[in-house]
């Protein structure tokens, strides 16, 4: 990824988010202990962590877009994709909140550093954490029951949709690969957490 | 309907169509989905499936056949429109590299399928391949149907490795739709929530453009009788 920030700094920040990670890969090893959450049977998570892990990336690309369109003087097409785009995320964030309700946990803090002040540092970002968020809430779909499946797939085309409007704008190909890759929580977690966006619970 | 829609399709047959997918409202969204009953609720999933059930295809493989039959479709129509050679630019480059993936999405399917796979229908494209005009707004239509279309079976498939392939062409179909909904100048992403499209209901959007013209019956497949 273009922007992964390796700097010291950035990965000691991100030190929460990984641990965030390795708990919600290990199935039930709480912290922080919000609110604990309905496991799954085994080693696969249930649908109230793998909703939870989809609110934090809801979360996180969601304070992209304010933040940015707060900072960045984002102009054109870019600023239309931020203004659409972010309102698609908040209502994904209301939804998973409302599905979740006293299951929810609270967002946490994030620094996006110049992704929100610097229009093609932006860009990139946006790229990286939307193709992240169709990846991340594609890999989660087997594990889910259900009617919480038919309520991500209405979520995940709409951010495949965003991927590919952002790669457009970014003179990249929207649509690379016949079939969308998927990856498991712990690969998610840890782009996160390169990205040094997270800075811990709130 | 959604206005967007009605300018690109102008003889009206797929906005007719099409009428109760569009527009995706989020207040709809939620209240299907609050109504579904959304986490871990087996009683609601049992309702859900009843109430669904007729017309849908049943089990795995029709549902990989009606999937198949889907992306015979639209395969065959941007090999076509590849082969005329009606389209310029970024269109052309889209039609290429579009009808790439419905190619290998047909070809996936059938590795799965095997001696189960369909056959593939014939099709007439009356004019929609002739020019670029009419191309784009059958290929919008279209690629938005094929995201509604995996997005109304996913929760119905049993195997988990189907499942993620299902999912890997959902995920590629609307990318493939945002990119042509902005080669036509509407909104990539026009929802926050895309809504999913029962498969009577497609079929009867396929039906009604008359673009299958010959077909093979496949046992438990929902009828293309265009």
């Amino acid at each position: 990824m273009k922007q992964e920030q390796t700097g010291t700094a950035q990965n000691t920040a991100s030190r929460r988010a990984v641990l965030s990670a390795a708990s919600l890969v290990a199935g039930g090893i709480l912290v922080g202990g919000v609110g604990a959450p309905a496991l799954g049977s085994g080693s696969r998570l249930g649908d109230a962590e793998i909703l939870n892990f989809a609110l934090e990336m809801e979360e996180l690309q969601a304070a992209l877009y304010a933040q940015a369109l707060q900072h960045a003087g984002l102009t054109g097409e870019l600023e239309q994709y931020a203004r659409v785009v972010g309102g698609h995320e908040r209502a994904h964030v209301a939804f998973l909140r409302q599905t979740l309700g006293s299951r929810a946990k609270a967002a946490p803090a994030f620094d996006f550093g110049d992704a929100v002040t610097d229009p093609d540092r932006f860009a990139a970002a946006a790229r990286v954490l939307e193709d992240l968020g169709v990846a991340a809430l594609d890999g989660q779909a087997a594990n889910l029951t259900k009617p919480s499946l038919a309520a991500v797939a209405s979520i995940v085309s709409v951010e495949a949709r965003h991927a590919a409007w952002i790669r457009d704008l970014l003179g990249e190909l929207p649509a690379p690969t016949a079939a969308n890759p998927a990856e498991g929580a712990a690969r998610v977690m840890a782009a996160i957490g390169r990205t040094g966006y997270v800075k811990g619970s709130a | 309907m959604s206005d967007d829609l009605q300018r690109l399709d102008r003889d009206g047959a797929l906005a007719e169509a099409l009428g109760p997918l569009a527009p995706a409202t989020r207040r709809g969204v939620l209240r299907t989905l609050a109504t579904a009953g959304l986490i871990g609720s087996a009683a609601a999933l049992a309702t859900a499936g009843t109430a669904e059930a007729a017309g849908e295809p049943q089990g795995d493989v029709a549902i990989l056949n009606y999937a198949l039959t889907l992306e015979y479709l639209q395969s065959a129509f941007y090999t076509e429109v590849e082969r005329i050679g009606s389209l310029t630019g970024e269109t052309a480059r889209l039609a290429r590299i579009v009808g790439g993936h419905e190619r290998a999405h047909v070809h996936m399917l059938l590795d799965v399928l095997g001696r189960h796979a369909v056959a593939k229908p014939s099709f007439d494209f009356h004019g929609a391949t002739d020019s670029q005009d009419a191309f784009v707004r059958t290929a919008v239509a279209f690629e938005d149907l094929g995201v509604a279309a995996y997005k109304g079976q996913a929760p119905r498939i049993a195997s988990p490795a189907y499942l993620a392939a299902a999912l890997a062409i959902h995920a590629t179909e609307a990318r493939h739709a945002a990119w042509i909904r902005r080669i036509a100048g509407i909104l990539p992403a026009q929802s926050a929530f895309d809504q999913p499209a029962s498969a009577t209901h497609v079929v009867d959007v396929v039906n009604s453009t008359h673009f299958i013209v010959g077909r093979t019956q496949a046992a438990g497949m929902p009828g293309f009788t265009g």
